[in-house]
């Protein structure tokens, strides 16, 4: 299953513009390529910008999530479920009809921003069951014994709670930067005249000369991501590691 | 006075159901007192009340004097040991120790710090991280986190509940010395009896929201005020007995004197399983009774008898296995004996 991802690397190294084996040569030439694109910057700062507003925008959605669901109250169940629905709603139905409502509704124009609001829409159903993760394994007398010993409730929340759930913050942060960063159906139907990268790889795709060039791109792509998520899962498991549990297995 | 509780009226409704119903209850500055009672019956949200943790529906709190209505827990002059300890897992165990010191405005010196870790004996262990402590060193962190800050009310939440039973005698001697060392005024609650009696100077007994009985230990077993607490605390025998004219009459056990303030009628008697015994064949007791041994229990230190009276009421015997002590079998006819003045009414 990894094997197409495995010839990535091998295509972005070899010195012809002709995806097909035998390969003929070492050459970095792609990767300089890269560093002169213009285009292709303006989509990775596009990009980078809406993955980080989007990675904060559902961590802290996550966050007042989860907190909310520390208390028991009517209609938990149910609001939580509903929460974590657009994890199973396919993409592209997610795509279609945000285009609908932003631009026939709302009369917005398609930019960065509705981009933003989507992916944040379906990152925060990650943020929220990470999140979740980290609140459940704290005891509820934690914050109680801090105010018992002097603090006041705003106060004990940061002295003492969040502390104690920033791993799991931080893995939120990580995850939801990487989904959004890849992502690509949502990003086509509603990025406006700055395309996200995904969307300019795709564009790029029409001239077969560019396709070593996507290679490296891709290959730099996989690599970023796999750093990424390997820092959320040290995160998240330093978290569980605070609070003492044992680790009862994340997202990876 | 300093580290008095006062309660009057206090009463707390969750949904539907009233928790607490009436409580008035004075807590005596510096004494050792415990909430005992089943699971359900309010203790917790009686300590929780007094802790600021919960609003009561109605009535006053009042500590050394001043009103606590609208106090939140951080201004209240108490400090609570949770049933889970409540450790703070990220910081060391001197942080822990320290944590309250500075919103109480005491400077954190290292000799401070050291002086509470050799109070509850964890003495050299401040930079251990906290969440590697044992069951038994996370108790002595929550109480030297607490004792630190020197409140005037020290509330203890089960603190004894999650250790085992050999460390738990251990911790009740000394929480019994810590509280006679600081001499500030301990509220604890519990669901074992046998606990609260041998911690407590008193112990309010509660039941459904509550308070059953108010006593020092020795007069709650004693004098139970009624069978529920009698049932609560320890093991009793109910035997029925009659008044008549200046006659108690106990069927299969005999009669005596009828005891002052009683009324006339049906009624049942408590007795302890170790004010009966069983006597020996050669000796005699001014209240005597026949039965016969219909189980045998044998403790190594004492063995219980269920004896069945010529009426046909069981009575539950404990006897001393000293070295003369004969062991009984099922099924032996014996004569018992029984002490008047040791006996309650109900």
């Amino acid at each position: 299953m990894y094997l197409p991802i495995l010839l990535l690397p091998l295509f972005a190294f070899n010195d012809s513009t002709i995806i097909a084996f035998p390969l003929q040569g070492f050459t970095l030439v792609w990767f300089r390529e890269l560093g002169q694109v213009e285009a292709l910057h303006a989509a990775l700062r596009n990009s980078l910008f809406i993955a980080v507003i989007t990675a904060a925008l559902s961590t802290l959605f996550g966050l007042i999530a989860a907190r909310a669901g520390q208390v028991a109250f009517p209609g938990r169940g149910p609001i939580f479920g509903l929460l974590l629905l657009p994890l199973v709603l396919p993409e592209i139905i997610v795509a279609v009809s945000l285009l609908v409502v932003a631009v026939q509704l709302l009369g917005l124009p398609t930019s960065s921003f509705t981009v933003i609001a989507a992916h944040t829409l379906i990152c925060t159903p990650f943020s929220i069951a990470i999140l979740n993760g980290a609140f459940s394994g704290l005891d509820p007398s934690l914050e109680e014994a801090a105010r018992d010993l002097g603090e006041n409730r705003l106060s004990a929340f940061f002295k003492v709670t969040f502390p104690l759930v920033a791993p799991g913050l931080i893995a939120s942060f990580l995850i939801a930067f990487t989904i959004s960063l890849d992502e690509f159906i949502i990003a086509f139907f509603l990025t406006g005249n700055d395309p996200t990268l995904p969307v300019y790889i795709w564009s790029l795709l029409r001239f077969p000369a560019r396709l070593p060039v996507v290679m490296a791109l891709g290959t730099l792509l996989v690599v970023a991501s796999i750093i990424l998520l390997t820092l959320a899962e040290i995160a998240r498991r330093r978290s569980a590691r605070r609070l003492g549990q044992t680790d009862s297995g994340g997202f990876l | 006075m300093s580290g008095h509780v006062s309660i009057r009226g206090l009463t707390k409704r969750y949904d539907a159901v009233d928790v607490l119903k009436g409580i008035d209850l004075d807590i005596e500055a510096g004494e050792f007192f415990s909430l005992l009672g089943p699971s359900g019956c309010g203790k917790t949200t009686l300590l929780r009340t007094i802790a600021g943790f919960e609003t009561p529906d109605a009535g006053t709190l009042t500590i050394s004097g001043s009103d606590m209505a609208g106090v939140p827990p951080n201004q209240r002059p108490t400090n609570m040991v949770f049933q889970s300890y409540a450790i703070f897992p990220h910081l060391s165990v001197a942080d822990n120790v320290g944590f309250g010191l500075k919103r109480a405005g005491i400077e954190r010196t290292p000799a401070l710090i050291d002086e509470m870790l050799e109070l509850v004996g964890l003495a050299g262990l401040g930079g251990r991280a906290a969440h590697a402590l044992s069951g038994g060193q996370r108790q002595r962190v929550a109480l030297a986190r607490t004792l630190i800050l020197k409140p005037k009310v020290l509330l203890l939440d089960e603190p004894l509940s999650a250790l085992d039973k050999k460390l738990r005698e251990q911790m009740q001697s000394e929480l019994r010395r810590l509280q006679r060392q600081v001499g500030i005024t301990f509220v604890l609650v519990t669901h074992d009896q046998e606990e609260a009696l041998i911690l407590s100077d008193r112990v309010a007994v509660m039941f459904d929201g509550r308070i059953a009985q108010l006593a020092a230990p020795e007069q709650l077993y004693r004098a139970p005020a009624s069978r529920a607490v009698a049932e609560f605390i320890g093991l009793m025998n109910f035997v029925p007995a009659e008044i008549k004219g200046d006659q108690l009459v106990i069927p299969g056990l005999g009669h005596m004197t009828r005891p002052d303030g009683t009324t006339s009628g049906a009624i049942d008697v408590g007795l302890r399983p170790e004010t009966l015994s069983i006597l020996g064949d050669d000796e005699r007791a001014t209240h005597e009774a026949r039965g016969t041994v219909g189980d045998r229990t044998y403790y190594g230190d004492m063995t219980t008898y269920a004896v069945t009276l010529e009426s046909g009421s069981t009575v539950n015997i404990a006897m001393k296995n000293t070295a003369s002590q004969r062991i009984y079998d099922v099924g032996d006819t014996v004569r018992i004996s029984w002490e008047p003045e040791s006996l309650v009414i109900f």
